[in-house]
């Protein structure tokens, strides 16, 4: 069984089509790359997986049980957690209670072991992204790149099966890219159950960590397969760059 | 061993309230507020305090629906009225006595707290200041419809007073005793449920609704909480105002009970939950000790004071946009040399900045 199944998802703008007909899976451990041009319909597959939106038609089964119609925040505590491509802080609090927010959700606050209190917990999660130096400083006056990672800490805390990253790298320094790119890479070594989506523009960085890579176009599939094989791949290239004359 | 129990306390008190700035603040100033009648004021005096005693209830459970939760009320007079009509009524057709229809009339206030709550879902901002402007006024026209149950503009009379058997000027002691603890009780819950976990969960509300429900919160409940926590604490203040005046009628659901939590809230700083406490008695004190009897506007100009209210109001806010009780505790913290933290959160940093320092 795999740990997310998406069947024939179909979403639509009116006449636009931005979702269509895609179907694919994810399994545990996995680490997924979807890549594809502006307007390719990636963010609307998150939105979709994660309830912000509903699909006009076809079939989302998170371990064997459907999600389609739940609200997102059931969707949360079922294990699916998603990060957005625009940073969304919550700008009044210090950056340690934006951590807190999520452990207050009910899968959060069971996934906080019996001994530490939720303060404690928070810290902990911070301390994994490196942020302790900036938990009592309001988000308001917190960087890009540490609110970038912060949005991390937030998704983490709650203890997900299936992280979703929206463009992760977005808007980071090659040096800030390295160490978020280190992060995934520890998160994944951590916990080998856990599956990643990674949304992402930055194909250098993706490269280098994804095992599968599925890419969009105009909202439908048009490839998938290992990074080396999609980096030969001719529609692919054809996509990114435009025919061959 | 007396002497033991109260070195501890001491040392307890020492360590809790003198060691920190602001509770040192409020509590010299609660200790002002409860020697005042001492001083033999004048019962005009206690009755100003008694009115802005129950106006500081009122705002500070705006404060928490509005400046923590994000849930903007144009309409809070509802609760307030519903509070008094409720204690009035229940006095009216069962001759209950006041410490029974006041916690029936404070859990009607919550129930209607929830209902008003789920209309309210779904807008957000303007939309939502606007829908929960029509529900006082709603409930006004039912008021002037129903005469007979809710006697129209004349109100619900006779309710009876908290201490009728003391003399006067004793009575109105008693019951600024009873509003200024009833203040006190509120504000200590109001306050510590804004900076407990709950109270980060409903910031994190006001500050993006979308997140909040991307990290797994149950949006819906925790609104439809802060509404009906909103409207105990203001059906209270409404129950306290018709024992006190001895009368419920439509005044307490008006616009301007409404707009008196807005104007005072944000004189005081909104967000805050001791600002508008502070905001209160600084609105009672220029409204009815400065303009009528330090400096009485004349009869023929009495509109004009409502004028002159607000030019002192708008100078002030324009003066500390922030609030009077963030421009104090802002202070206070300059004084300490601490870091600037807002106080929309909760307490813990404050312990971990300590132990930083160490």
């Amino acid at each position: 069984m795999h740990l997310l199944e998406v069947e024939n998802l179909n979403k639509s703008f009116g006449g636009l089509k931005a979702v269509n007909n895609v179907s694919f899976y994810i399994d545990e451990g996995e680490i997924v790359g979807i890549i594809g041009p502006n307007g390719a319909g990636k963010t609307t597959l998150f939105h979709l997986i994660s309830g912000f939106l509903k699909p006009n038609s076809g079939t989302m089964k998170f371990k064997g049980e459907n999600i389609v119609g739940l609200a997102p925040h059931k969707i949360v505590n079922n294990g699916i957690v998603r990060t957005f491509q625009v940073v969304r802080p919550f700008r009044h609090l210090p950056v340690i209670a934006n951590v807190m927010v999520a452990l207050k959700s009910p899968r959060g606050n069971k996934k906080i072991e019996w001994i530490k209190t939720i303060e404690r917990k928070a810290v902990d999660m911070l301390e994994d992204v490196g942020l302790t130096e900036l938990m009592l400083e309001p988000a308001e006056n917190v960087g890009h790149g540490d609110l970038k990672r912060l949005e991390m800490a937030r998704a983490l805390a709650t203890e997900p099966d299936l992280l979703m990253l929206d463009e992760p790298f977005g808007g980071l320094n090659p040096l800030e890219t390295d160490f978020l790119t280190k992060s995934i890479q520890r998160i994944h070594l951590d916990h080998p159950t856990r599956g990643i989506v990674i949304v992402e523009h930055k194909l250098y960085a993706l490269m280098k960590i994804v095992k599968r890579v599925i890419v969009l176009h105009q909202g439908a599939k048009i490839a998938e397969g290992k990074p080396e094989e999609i980096a030969k791949n001719k529609k692919v290239i054809e996509v990114y760059m435009g025919k061959a004359m | 061993m007396v002497t033991s129990y109260l070195r501890r306390a001491h040392s307890s008190f020492a360590a809790h309230v003198v060691d920190i700035p602001p509770r040192l603040l409020a509590f010299l100033l609660l200790l002002l507020l409860a020697v005042l009648p001492v001083l033999n004021l004048n019962p005009y005096i206690i009755g100003i305090l008694i009115s802005a005693n129950v106006l500081a209830i009122f705002a500070a459970s705006w404060d928490l629906l509005v400046g923590r939760s994000g849930q903007m009320s144009l309409g809070h007079a509802l609760f307030f009225g519903i509070g008094a009509y409720s204690t009035a009524l229940l006095h009216k057709y069962y001759a209950l006595p006041a410490w029974i229809t006041i916690p029936i009339a404070v859990a009607i206030g919550t129930a209607v707290g929830v209902l008003i709550g789920f209309p309210c879902l779904r807008i957000k901002g303007p939309y939502l200041a606007l829908v929960t402007m029509a529900f006082p006024i709603i409930l006004t026209s039912v008021v002037y419809t129903l005469r007979d149950i809710f006697g129209g503009e004349f109100g619900v009379r006779n309710v009876p007073a908290f201490f009728p058997s003391l003399p006067i000027e004793q009575q109105k002691i008693a019951e600024y005793y009873l509003t200024l603890l009833m203040l006190f009780i509120s504000a200590t819950v109001l306050y510590k449920i804004a900076n407990s976990h709950t109270g980060i969960v409903f910031v994190s509300i006001l500050d993006d609704e979308l997140a909040a429900k991307a990290s797994g919160i149950n949006v819906t409940k925790y609104k439809l909480m802060a509404f009906a926590i909103s409207g105990l604490f203001a059906s209270l203040a409404g129950c306290l105002l018709a024992h006190l005046i001895r009368v419920a009628s439509p005044p307490t659901l008006s616009l301007t009970m409404s707009f008196s939590v807005v104007i005072v809230t944000f004189l005081g700083g909104i967000g805050t939950i001791y600002g508008p406490l502070l905001g209160a008695y600084i609105y009672y004190i220029i409204d009815r000790y400065i303009l009528t009897i330090v400096a009485p506007v004349p009869y023929e100009w009495i509109d004009a004071k409502l004028l002159i209210f607000t030019i002192i109001v708008a100078i002030l806010v324009i003066k500390w946009p922030r609030g009077l009780g963030r421009f104090v505790t802002d202070k206070l913290e300059d004084f300490e040399e601490a870091r600037d933290i807002d106080e929309r959160g909760p307490k813990i940093w404050k312990t971990y900045k300590k132990k930083e320092k160490k």
